[in-house]
């Protein structure tokens, strides 16, 4: 029964920018993954197409692009939960080498949710049941997965658990109304960690706050991160600059699919693929030097998913396209030790 | 127009006005091919139905379909005319309410509430029994609209007070248009869908006011309405008699009228509101 | 101090608003009948004066007036007359005054068509009835209406097809057409259920098996015709209201947490029962309109009964008396369930103090 072991903390401080040392099964993997939407009038919308990653115990995967891009469309595919309207078309989720697919929603559930993976969803403070308090909330999370109905003794696991990471024992007895935007974005995430999961994904966690209240939750990602609740950890934003501190790797996502996937300093200093070079340049960087260059806006809108699309998705917008683009599909080649998905790229 | 085509691919909307539309025709186009006669003693009192008089008599003799005719238009004026009334009370004050704020807002919520919890019937019926002679269709229309408006207030208010807060608001501020300049050009246009649904609901909640104040006893002293037919009815003991046409078709009249308003209501707020479209 | 305790705070703010509420309505109660020019005293006199002559016309005139606080008594209780020798009438104030302190008593005055019944007696013999009607319709509706709603909604499927546009039918039919057709269907036609009465017509109330049979029988349709409205108002909102938080964000977010779908049904019901509540507030003068008019069609000897003899008879005191009641009812079953929303969200609570 995984319990919230306090002893088994461990410092885990050097696993965090790089990949481990491979293990034979990674702790997480998606092989070509395509996930749509069916709307009320029978449309599909591809908002997911063809995408694949592994990760190994101990990795931070980012993964940038702009909103509307599919990023939480996958997150919520990789959860194994699938709620209407969206479904998986093809490919494979795997949990330490477990499929995800094709399971009884309540066996995945009580074995998946919470246990294995963790979600702390995008804008975590609407995320809270109004009408709960703090540590009814966590027991009923506890109480889904195990079969203690103690009262008392998991409310002690809480109190301690929540003087681990630092947070105020006021909190669990209040209600979200009752606490801050800041307190509540830190409750969810102690909330979703509860249950040690091997692996976490964070949905945009710093988006709508403040810097300092970004930092505190930061911060405690880290916190849980060094202490050993959790050791692998995809985290979208889409803010790159912010990946650079927390991610070992990036996937660069753009309408549905992955576009570029390599090391943090790949991906930033020296993108590949036409749209994250865009990126790059549409960042505002206090970094000496940089204050001369223009931010260049990147023209034009994503293309509709709900129709099938050749060639290149990006080719609308591309700066430096060729008539090829829009004929050729485009898949994943190596250039350069990373993954770019452009046939132009070098 | 492009709501109107939206409207009518709606078939909550084709039903809602398809049924108010049967109850026009049948006040005002349906007599013209019928003689309608409220006054002549055409038959024995509760005579049932005949080829002659397809739905019986009342209680005095006279011919129940005229009764109906006379008393289904009465009961749209009313209803109408309520309508309006509390219209027009409901929305100036809830848009005073929602878009000045602060004290106004307060007193005129204040007002609203002791409206709402003290039940409309109450005050129909103490008005009512005041005023003894000379409860024309329309004074009970006017009190009917004077108690009634604390629904549309509401529903204006929240809808002003949530578009105070607009940028475009704020601009036209800026560029130093007045109060009433404000909400004539930028929140007027913006709500003017939702109060003609909320108008809607005043009428069909003005029909079923009137049927109600007019079958207890305190309906118009000289007019039929399809309220005092009812109340006529429940007098003369029809309903332990079995004279079914003294009052069924009269209350199934009522129902359907507001009934298609209320239809005709849900189905304008799918298209006016899209964020309802699921 | 009271800051400390928000529960306390709410609590009290709303019994001020009531008590305000209140006072609002025992002047409105007695300022709105007296609108019109007509003077109760004349009314009866019409009844009873005919056929008598001038001197005892004026005594038993007299005698009303003094009965009905209507002109100026001194201290020995004898009328106040002016230069002429014609009583001194009470300005109105006074009788407001008057009226005011007599309702604090719980004196509701002399009923006129029942002279010299007090208007208290004959309403103590109707609440009982009412409240029969009133509470469990109310109380059921809501309840039984709230879960089919909730139930329609999660389930979706066939049973919410089906259920859907019936209660939205059933819920914009009134109160009365309800009521009239159960009368005429299963009174007159299939003759199962008695069309009038709380009771068969012979019996004297005692507490004894036959009568208390008769009760439940004649109690049958009344109850039937406000609840199946009721029930249905509440279904079709409360459907509505779960779809809504079905798809909200926390709910989602219970889902990922991998919590029991039992709990989650739980979130749900428990979430979207606020705001009926709150719509069950604002609508209770509605609902005791109806019915009171549904106790108007079967008879029912009830608080609506006495409102119609009341009205058709220009009974002015039990009028007044009946209105007042029936507001002092709606206001203190609004306080109800404001209380229980107060203590079921505390969303509400952290309006009045937070902390």
């Amino acid at each position: 029964m995984p319990t919230i072991e306090s002893n088994n903390i461990q410092s885990t401080t050097s696993e965090q920018k790089s990949p481990q040392t491979k293990n034979s099964v990674p702790i997480f993997e998606v092989k070509n993954l395509h996930l749509h939407y069916l709307t009320r009038f029978g449309e599909k919308i591809h908002a997911v197409s063809d995408v694949s990653f592994s990760m190994d115990q101990g990795e931070v995967l980012g993964i940038a692009g702009e909103s509307g891009c599919g990023k939480s469309t996958l997150v919520n595919g990789c959860m194994g939960l699938f709620i209407p309207p969206l479904k998986p078309t093809s490919g494979d989720v795997l949990v330490s080498g477990e499929s995800l697919m094709n399971r009884e929603p309540d066996e995945v559930r009580r074995n998946v949710l919470g246990r294995k993976v963790a979600m702390i969803p995008q804008g975590a403070f609407n995320s809270l049941n109004p009408t709960r308090k703090i540590k009814d909330l966590a027991a009923d999370m506890i109480e889904s997965h195990e079969n203690t109905k103690d009262k008392k003794e998991i409310y002690s696991r809480l109190r301690e658990r929540f003087r681990i990471i630092g947070m105020d024992e006021s909190i669990l007895n209040s209600y979200p109304i009752q606490i801050t935007a800041g307190m509540r974005q830190r409750s969810v995430i102690a909330i979703s960690t509860l249950l040690n999961p091997k692996m976490v994904i964070a949905d945009e966690p710093t988006s709508a706050l403040d810097v300092t209240t970004q930092k505190s939750v930061i911060k405690m990602i880290f916190e849980l991160l060094d202490k050993g609740v959790f050791s692998t950890m995809i985290f979208i934003t889409h803010e790159l600059p912010l990946l650079r501190h927390v991610a070992g790797r990036i996937a660069v996502m753009y309408a549905g699919e992955f576009v570029e996937l390599g090391t943090t300093d790949q991906v930033i200093f020296d993108p590949r693929h036409p749209y994250t070079k865009a990126l790059m340049g549409s960042m505002l960087s206090a970094e000496p030097g940089q204050r001369q260059r223009k931010p260049i806006a990147i023209e034009g809108a994503p293309p509709n998913l709900a129709k099938p699309i050749e060639g290149c998705r990006f080719a609308d917008r591309c700066p430096v396209v060729k008539p090829e683009c829009k004929k050729n599909k485009q898949v994943m080649r190596i250039v350069a030790d990373r993954q770019v998905r452009c046939q132009y790229a070098s | 127009m492009k709501i109107l085509i939206n409207l009518l691919k709606t078939p909550a909307f084709v039903v809602g006005i398809g049924l108010f539309v049967l109850t026009l025709l049948m006040a005002y186009v349906f007599p013209v091919f019928y003689p309608v006669d409220t006054i002549t003693r055409v038959g024995m009192p509760y005579m049932g139905p005949s080829a002659q008089h397809w739905l019986g008599t009342n209680h005095l003799g006279i011919d129940m379909v005229s009764l109906l005719v006379k008393g289904l238009r009465a009961s749209l004026y009313v209803g109408l005319l309520a309508g309006i009334i509390a219209t027009i009370v409901g929305t100036l004050l809830g848009i005073y309410a929602g878009y000045t704020g602060g004290l106004q807002d307060d007193i005129i919520n204040l007002i609203t509430n002791l409206f709402i919890v003290i039940p409309q019937m109450v005050l129909l019926i103490l008005i009512s029994s005041s005023v003894k002679e000379g409860r024309s269709l329309a004074l009970i229309a006017f009190i009917i609209g004077a108690t009634g408006w604390t629904w549309s207030a509401r529903a204006v208010r929240a809808q002003s007070s949530s578009l105070k807060s607009r940028d475009h608001i704020s601009l036209a501020k800026i560029n130093g248009t007045g109060t009433f300049g404000i909400v004539v050009k930028h929140i007027l246009p913006y709500i003017l869908s939702y109060v003609f649904m909320v108008f809607i609901m005043q009428t069909a909640s003005g029909i079923l006011s009137e049927a109600a104040i007019s079958m207890i006893g305190l309906g118009p002293y000289d007019s039929v309405s399809l309220g005092t037919i009812l109340n006529e009815a429940m007098r003369n003991e029809a309903l332990t008699d079995g004279a079914w046409w003294a009052f069924i078709p009269a209350a199934i009249l009522v129902t359907i009228t507001a009934f298609s308003l209320y239809v005709l209501n849900n189905s304008m707020e799918g298209v006016f509101n899209p964020r309802l479209r699921k | 101090m009271l800051k400390r305790y928000p529960t306390l705070r709410y609590i009290l703010t709303r019994a001020g608003w009531y008590l305000v509420t209140f006072m609002v309505a025992v002047t409105i109660n007695f300022y709105l009948p007296r609108l019109g020019t007509s003077n109760p005293v004349d009314i009866i006199m019409a009844k009873v004066g005919a056929g008598l002559d001038t001197e005892a016309a004026k005594e038993k005139e007299e005698a009303y007036l003094k009965e009905f606080g209507l002109v100026e008594l001194d201290k020995s209780g004898e009328i106040i007359r002016n230069e002429s020798g014609k009583p001194v009438r009470t300005p109105t104030w006074k009788q407001f005054r008057n009226y005011v302190l007599m309702v604090m008593k719980g004196d509701l005055g002399t009923s006129f068509l029942n002279y010299p019944k007090k208007v208290g007696d004959m309403i103590k013999e109707a609440v009982p009835w009412t409240l029969a009607i009133q509470i469990p319709t109310i109380v059921l509706g809501w309840i039984i209406g709230n879960v089919l709603g909730a139930l329609a909604a999660y389930r979706r499927g066939v049973f919410d097809k089906i259920f859907m546009p019936f209660s939205l039918f059933i819920s914009a039919v009134p109160y009365f057409a309800v009521g009239m057709i159960l009368v005429y269907l299963f009174a007159i036609v299939w003759n199962i259920f008695p069309a009038v009465g709380g009771y068969a017509g012979g019996l004297i109330p005692t507490f004894s098996l036959s009568f208390f049979s008769s009760v439940i029988y004649h109690y049958v349709l009344p109850f039937f015709s406000v609840f199946l409205i009721l029930a249905g108002g509440q279904a079709i909102g409360m459907r509505s209201m779960c779809i809504y938080e079905l798809g909200t964000d926390y709910i989602k977010y219970a889902k990922w947490l991998g919590i029991k779908e039992n709990k989650i049904l739980f979130y749900m019901f428990r979430n979207a029962m606020l705001p009926q509540l709150t719509g069950l507030a604002l609508s209770l003068g509605l609902m005791v309109g109806g019915a009171l008019i549904t106790e108007m069609i079967f008879s029912y000897p009830g608080l609506g009964m006495a409102v119609l003899t009341a009205i058709q008879g220009n009974d002015y005191p039990l009028i007044q008396g009946c209105t007042l009641l029936i507001t002092v009812c709606v206001l203190v079953a609004n306080f109800t369930v404001d209380i229980m929303i107060g203590f079921l969200d505390p969303r509400v609570r952290a309006a009045y103090g937070g902390k």
